[in-house]
Order: structure tokens, then sequence, then C-alpha cells
């Protein structure tokens, strides 16, 4: 009541002023005039007086001033003891000099010739602020942040205020809740008030909030609610019991959460590392070559990713439609590009060494050094920037538990290059030879097969779905020389516990694999759980030497 | 001496001749010629060929086992850095209160927050603690490790694979913080060994003479064990390791014992390494050094004793050379060498002379000569090859026969 009394008689008082009658707006001309009357002001106290009078503001210029203001960017401007304070136009020009803004009017700042002044941001002194005016001014902005027309940025500001736990806001969060229409804003105010009733002096209130947040399953109320049973000594009986069923709600519920979470981001690395290793289980499970430089290849597609990327962004620049279709033509640019360098490797070296396996994994290491070199010298040292399409970008939430649409994009298309691979194995002329070609060499030849010919082709298929990968891999990690690195022990170490030969066993592990390693990490961190799953490793080949899956074989030398 | 029942006579001279100039001349060059002389050999020359000799120790251990046994180890860098980092250890803890932080615990310790030296860091105050550990370190993780994979009989490249995966693990263990060893930046600013100071001149020239010392005896040793019945063994389980299983030898036990040597040698080799480098870090022992330990073995001819020493200091020679002259394209050198010589050289340098040969009977004009065909096992190095008098001279070499051999 008082208040608008108070607001009442400042507008009166500025009405006569001259600039006023310019103003437009009538709720922003009482909160304009009431900011410029605490810039204006010497006492400290009365700045914080009315300063806190402008909680729940919704004129936008107020809320840029107040924000400028808090950090040293309000100026006062004085001729003929008339006191103007305004504000430097972000945008600065090429002598590093600004245009200044009024404050009360939003209008460029000009001198007795009509002509607007421009200044230099570091001449100016800054209208003062103190540590204790400055805490104000950030709740003032807090809560006009609740207006914001972003909702998640509403979303989060709510969130926020919710865990100050201060009553005073309890009275913006109701008026936010009538005009509010937006499902999740309106969820997160029930929660802010309620975790703003936790702090209730009032049993009935108290407890009734508690077992409130219980049924919203709220995650972020759960450190309030958790002090509440801790503090059984000064809290009335029923309280804490309704805190402490709460608690335990909540606790089962992010439980759950987080198993889902962990399988999914599992369930994707497994993705990601079957993508990588179909090529691999191909090279070497069926061939029998190690292929050292496979990781580079893989690092063929990534690159292709980058290079397509930026020739669509050359002919369709980066926010055109045609951008977001870079990928799909990526995916066969890469398979191409990584095909021919395993067609290449392959005539070139590895088809003098397929009698000798241990020498094929010395001559590809080589292969690998040459090619890390060549990406160092023709794409630079550093990481390259490959943006992700916006479709593949971003994530949604189903019960608090987070989905990347680049996750999810991964493990489809991880089960589709599968069920390509199986085609071709199974289902095709090619794929026929090959099985044929790897289960008896001189056998195949003699009905006509022209063996040459079908270890090209495996090699280059086989070198072509690791650049799938490495054009996947673009849209999750960092594209550089040496990533094919990070994932050759891996996925070698996948291929070997499947059981060499067998693409059941090699999907078999990779899932095993990719699932158990994102388990263990919560617990025990990234480089410790990789290591007990190469330990694990090491000790399941002691009791399954061949891996999961054998390939039985008459033999010996298997 | 034993020596002579398995060194010929034209080998005891030039290993003596090497000795000399190694264990001799080089430090007396050292020593007693003035700075200005020609022939002076700076202390960083000597601290250079110091831990090229270190390096062979290493590959005479990756060639017992790879050479001479047909494992390829992919972990050697592993038990290369393990001895290192227990000499490492005792440097560190030697260092005392000089360390820039003036504290009694290494400055990592003091940089990580330690408020007292980790129990197991205690024994390795004295000198002989360390040295045992350089020993017994490497070889039980050997020992448990080889035990493992050969008993559930995991060879060929299996082996390789596991054993990278083991040295990886590894690695990544040794550069977190809290693994106590000092993370990713390892241990350096070694001040003492034994007393003297690191840096005198002296110190580095009985540090020169250590690792000729270790050299020598381990390429005795190599020399010793594969002339004797074990090395037969050996080296069958290399041919055919089925046969030997069939013949009633328990080959784990074969493979076992040189798998651990190997590590024990690396494991010497980088202790005496670490002095003179002055650093153990774990990228030392990153699964590309292992890799890059096998390419000297293959450049200098394995399956041979010499080829591991002269691969490990003539690439590594031409490395300091190339990464200077030319740092960027010097992977193109390492790698383009790497797949040339597993192509076209599997005998390496060693094997080079006798290649050429074959190489010239076979465009040598046929009209003038008694035809040899090409070897198909060009093995027996350097050794002349008596023309065998029962059997019929064998067929002139036609194109096909010609082409189909020259690999293995």
């Amino acid at each position: 009541m008082l208040t608008k009394l108070f607001r009442g008689l400042l507008a009166g008082a500025f009405l006569f002023c001259p600039p006023l009658v310019m103003a437009q707006a009538e709720p922003a001309l009482d909160e304009r005039h009431i900011l410029l009357k605490a810039l204006l002001s010497e006492d400290v106290d009365e700045q914080i007086r009315l300063v806190q009078k402008l909680q729940g503001a919704e004129d936008p210029m107020v809320e840029q001033a107040l924000a400028a203001w808090r950090q040293g960017g309000v100026f006062i401007y004085e001729t003929n003891g008339v006191k103007t304070p305004f504000l430097l136009d972000p945008k600065v020009e090429a002598d590093s000099k600004s245009a200044a803004i009024r404050i009360e009017d939003g209008k460029p700042l000009q001198d007795e010739q009509k002509k607007p002044i421009r200044f230099l941001a570091a001449d100016l002194t800054p209208v003062d602020t103190t540590s204790k005016l400055r805490i104000v001014i950030k709740d003032d902005l807090d809560l006009i942040t609740l207006s914001n027309p972003d909702p998640k940025v509403r979303q989060a500001a709510v969130n926020k205020l919710g865990l100050d736990q201060n009553k005073s806001n309890l009275r913006f969060f109701q008026a936010r809740m009538e005009k509010e229409k937006n499902v999740k804003v309106r969820r997160a105010l029930d929660e802010a008030i309620a975790i703003t009733e936790l702090a209730d002096p009032d049993a009935n209130v108290e407890a009734g909030a508690a077992r409130k947040l219980g049924e919203m399953r709220s995650i972020a109320a759960v450190d309030q609610l958790r002090g509440l049973v801790k503090d059984t000594a000064k809290k009335p009986k029923e309280v804490v019991q309704a805190a402490r069923i709460s608690v335990k709600q909540i606790e089962e519920y992010m439980f759950k959460g987080m198993l889902v979470g962990t399988a999914f981001r599992g369930l994707s690395l497994a993705a990601v590392l079957l993508v990588i290793t179909l090529g691999l289980a191909i090279t070497f499970g069926l061939m029998g070559v190690i292929n050292m430089a496979h990781g580079e290849i893989m690092t063929v597609g990534a690159y292709s990713a980058y290079v397509t990327q930026n020739y669509f962004i050359k002919w369709f620049g980066s926010g055109g439609r045609g951008f977001e279709f870079y990928f799909p033509v990526a995916l066969v640019v890469g398979f191409v590009a990584a095909a021919l360098a395993g067609l290449l490797l392959e005539r070139l070296v590895v088809r003098f060494l397929y009698k000798r396996p241990l020498e094929s994994l010395l001559a590809t290491w080589g292969v690998s050094l040459v090619l890390q070199q060549v990406f160092r010298s023709e794409f630079g040292p550093n990481n390259v920037d490959v943006t992700s399409p916006r479709w593949l970008s971003g994530s949604f939430d189903v019960n608090d538990v987070s989905f990347a649409y680049n996750r999810i994009f991964v493990i489809g298309f991880a089960v589709f290059v599968m069920a390509l691979t199986y085609f071709i194995l199974n289902r095709t002329t090619l794929g026929l030879q090959v099985r044929a070609v790897m289960q008896n060499r001189h056998m195949a030849a003699c009905i006509g097969v022209r063996t040459e010919r079908v270890n090209m082709m495996t090699f280059a298929l086989g070198s072509g779905l690791a650049g799938l990968a490495g054009v996947c891999l673009s849209q999750l990690a960092n594209v550089g020389p040496s990533v094919g690195q990070n994932y050759i022990v891996d996925s070698f170490m996948v291929v070997v516990l499947g059981g060499v030969g067998n693409l059941v066993g090699t999907i078999t592990a990779a899932l095993g694999i990719g699932v158990v390693d994102e388990m263990l990490q919560p617990f025990f961190g990234a480089v410790l759980g990789k290591i007990m799953v190469l330990s694990a490793i090491i000790l399941f080949l002691q009791w399954r030497p061949s891996g999961i899956f054998v390939t039985r074989s008459r033999s010996l030398e298997g | 001496m034993s020596a002579d029942r398995f060194l010929s006579k034209r080998e005891t001279i030039v290993l003596v001749l090497l000795a000399l100039v190694v264990l001799v001349l080089m430090p007396c060059l050292n020593a007693f010629l003035p700075k200005t002389s020609p022939f002076y050999v700076t202390d960083f020359t000597l601290t250079v060929y110091g831990k090229y000799l270190c390096y062979s120790v290493l590959t005479l251990g990756v060639d017992l086992l790879w050479g001479y046994t047909g494992l390829l180890s992919l972990g050697q860098s592993l038990f290369f850095a393990l001895g290192g980092y227990a000499l490492g250890m005792h440097l560190l803890l030697m260092i005392g209160k000089l360390g820039q932080y003036h504290n009694d615990l290494p400055d990592f310790m003091v940089f990580l927050e330690y408020k007292r030296l980790p129990p197991h860091w205690v024994p390795f105050y004295h000198f002989w603690f360390a040295a045992a550990a350089v020993v017994w370190v490497p070889g039980a993780v050997a020992a448990i490790f080889g035990f493992l994979a050969f008993r559930s009989r995991i060879k060929g490249v299996y082996f390789s694979i596991l054993s990278q995966a083991l040295t990886y693990a590894a690695c990544l263990m040794f550069f977190r913080n809290d693994f106590t060893f000092g993370g990713n930046n390892g241990m350096t600013d070694f001040k003492f060994i034994l007393g003297h100071d690191l840096r005198a001149s002296a110190t580095q020239r009985g540090l020169f003479i250590a690792s000729g010392l270790l050299l020598f005896g381990s390429y005795l040793l190599c020399r010793w064990l594969t002339h004797t019945r074990f090395g037969k063994v050996q080296q069958a389980i290399r041919d055919s390791e089925n046969r030997v299983l069939f013949s009633g030898y328990a080959t784990a036990n074969f493979k076992l014992f040189v798998f651990v040597l190997a590590a024990v040698l690396a494991g010497l080799g980088d202790a005496l390494f670490v002095p003179q480098a002055g650093i153990i870090n774990p990228s030392e022992m990153a699964p590309d050094k292992s890799l890059e330990a096998v390419v000297w073995v293959a450049v200098g001819g394995r399956g041979t004793l010499l080829g591991p020493i002269l691969g490990a200091v003539g690439v590594n020679m031409l490395k300091s050379y190339a990464t200077r002259a030319f740092p960027n394209s010097w992977y193109y050198l390492l790698g383009g060498m790497f797949i040339f010589v597993v192509l076209f050289m599997p005998k390496g340098l060693v094997g080079l002379p006798r290649q050429l040969q074959d190489l010239w009977q076979k465009f040598r004009p046929r009209s003038q000569t008694n035809p040899v065909p090409a070897e198909e096992d060009a093995d027996k190095v350097g050794r002349a090859r008596p023309a065998e008098p029962g059997t019929p001279a064998p067929p002139p070499p036609r194109d096909e026969t010609v082409n189909g051999t020259g690999s293995l």
C-alpha cells in the first residue's frame, strides 16, 4: 500500500520535468524514475531502498541499466547543473568510441547543438556502487529474469530463486504463476514455491511442502530435504517424517534416472565402438591382417566430414538450409575416401604380408605414422572444428534424464551399419566370395574366385566402414591428427574379446565394453574405469582364450 | 673363459675391438684430451651414445623375444620404464632438500600436498634396494602377465595386442597424479647417484662405461643362451611351436623364461638410461615406444644379435640428425623406412649384404655362371654355403620360381 503511494508521489513529482513528457509506457515510467532517482541519489541507504523497489520490474531499459550499473557501466553527463544518467552503446565504433544512450528515454544523448555525443569508455568515471548495493541489484535482475521471453531462461531463473528460500520471493512466483503458460516453467514455479515454503516457520506448511516435493520427485530440493531430516532436534516430528519419506522417494527416482542415463550413454559409447570395430572385424577378424593404420583410416573419414562441411559453408553459407544437409553427403564422401585409402594401402603394402601377420602389424604402424604426419601438415596439429547440423545438436529430457540427439543418431547409425555389413556379407556375391576366400583361400581360387580381387574389395570395405565411423565420430568428439590412436587399442580389444572372425561376437563385445566402461566411470573416474576394463579383458581371456564366441576350426594353428 | 666355446675367433676379435672403442677409447678421449682438440668427445656426445647403448640393451631383449622366440611383445616399453622408475625413485629421494621447495619430500609430493612419504617409497632411500627393484619389478610384472598369457596359449598377434593393452593400461595409470609416481610430469631434476654429482664429467663417463659394460654383458649372455640347448628349443618354438609342444617340451615355460629375461634386460637398460637422460615420465611407456624398439630391431636385422644393436644405435643417430634437419618430415622418414624395411629387407641391415649378393646372382648374365637359385630362406647370415656334393645340381631358375621366392 505504502509502496504504491510512494510510486504515485514520485511519478507526480517527476511529471514536471521536461524530458519526461516524451516517456512512453506508464509502468515503465514509474520504474525508470525510481531508477533515475537512485542513480542520482548521494545517500547509499536511499539508493538501496529505491533499488529494492525495482524488484519485478518489467521495463527492459531498467534491466539493461541495472545490469550496466552493477558492472560499472552507467555514467552521468552534467551540463548547466542538469545531471543526465546514460549508458554506452555496447557497439564500439571504429575509433573505439561508442554512442551514449540516455536512460530516461533510451534516446541518444545530445549536446547543446543537438549533436549526438560519443565517448571513449576508458575516459569516463562510472556511477559508484557498494557491494551491498550490487547484491540488491543482483536480486532485482534475478527477479526481472522471471519475465524473460525465453522459457528456458525463465525456468533457470525460477530454479535458482527457489533455492534461495527467500520468503519475499513468493509473491513474485505467485504473480508469475498466474501469467505463465509454459508447462515446464509452471512446474519449476511449483517446485520453487514448495522449496521456499520449506523454510516456513509454520510446521504444517513446511510438512505439506516436503510432501509435495516428494510427490514431484524434485531433484533440486533433495539437499534441503536432507537438511531437514538431519535437523531432528529443532524441527517438529511431522516435518522430519515427511521430509524423510520425500528424500527416499527422490533418491529412488534419481537412482532410476542414473541407471537409465548410464545405460543410454553406455549404449551410445558401445555404438561408436561398434561402428569403429566393424571395419576392424572385417580386416582383422576375417582377413587376419593387423591394420595398425585402421585408426588413421577412420581419421580420413573424420577429416572428410570436415572438408565436406567447409565446402558446404562455401556454397550455402554456415546458416543456410543447404548446410544442414552436409552430413549425409559427408557420410558418402567419408566412406569413399576411406575405402580408397584402404585400397591403396592394400595394393601397396598389405598384400605382400598376408602370410606374415606380425610384420603387417609393423608395416601398417609405419603407414599410420606417415598418415598422422600427412594430417598434421595438411590440417594443422590442432583439432579442427566440425559443427553438427542443427538436427543433430541438442537433447531432450524425459524424467530428468537427458537424451542427446547425436547419441541417439549414433545408436541408430550403428544398427544401420550392422545391418549393412550383415547384408553385404551374407546376401551378396561379394560377401559369398569373401567368406569363401577367408575360409579356404586355395580352394576358393581353385573354383575360380579371383582371390586377389576379393582381398582388395574386402580390405576396401573394412576401411570404408572405418571411414563411416570417422564421420560419425566427428559429431561426438574432437577431430585431430592423432584421434585414431585413442580408439585403436580399444577396438582391437573388442575384436579379440568377441572372438576373431565372428561378427556376432564383435557386437556383443562392443556392447559389453561400452556399457561396463560407462557403468564404472561414475564410481572410479574415466581413467581408472578404463584400466579396470582392460584388466578385466585380460583376465577374461584366461577363461576363454579365443573370446566370447569361438569360431571352431580343425586347423591346429587356428 | 666360457666365451671361447661359443664365440668364433673372428667374432671375438670384433667384440674386443668394439669393447676397446666403447669402454676405453671414447671415455679416454673425453677425459684426457683438451677441449679444443678435434678428437675431443664432448660430455654431451658421451651421454647421447650412452643412451643409445641403453636402448641397445632393450632391443637385445626385444630380439630375444621376437627374433629368437617369435613373440612380438609390445610391452617392452613398460618394462623399460618400470626399471627407470625404480631407479628414478631413488635418485629423486637423493635430491634431499636441494629441490625447489627445499623439503625432504620430492618436489611433486610437496606440490600435490603430501604430508609424508608414502610407505612404499621409504625403502628406496637405499640404493641397493632400488637396484634390486630395477630387476625384480619388471621381472615380476612380466612373470605374472606371461604366466597368464602363455598358460592360456595366447600367441601370435593376440599376444602382441594383449601386451599392448597392458602397456596402455599401465601408461594411463602412471599418468594419474594420485598413483604416487609423479603423474604426467614424472621425475626429473636428479642431482646425485651414489654420492656423485650427475652433472660432473667423471660421473657421466662412469655411467657411459657402465652402459657399455651392461651391453657387452647382455650380449654375451644372449649369445651364450642362444647357443645352448635352451636356445635351440627357443628357436624351434619360433619355427613351429606345436611340433615342440608335441615333442614333450613345455613351451609355455620356455617362453615365460625368455619373456622375463627380456623384461629384466629392458629394466636394467632404463635404469642406466634415466640418470643419463635426467628424466623419467609416463610417456616413456606409451605403446608407441614399444613399437619403436621393434622398429630398431627390424631395421638392424632380427634373429641376429648384432642387428638389434646396430638398429638401436643407427636409427637413433638418424633420428637425432633428422629431427634437427627436417623436423616436420621426420615421421615420413621413420614411417617410410619402417614400411620399406618390412617389405623389402626382412633381414634388416645385417642381412643386407647377403640380400644384395642374391640380387647380383639373380641379375648376373646367366651364361657366365653356374646358376644358383635365389635362396628361399636366406638364414645363416654371413656364413659360406658349401655346395652339397650329394645332391644333383638344382634346376636353372625360371621366371616363375624366381618370382615366387624372396618372401619368408
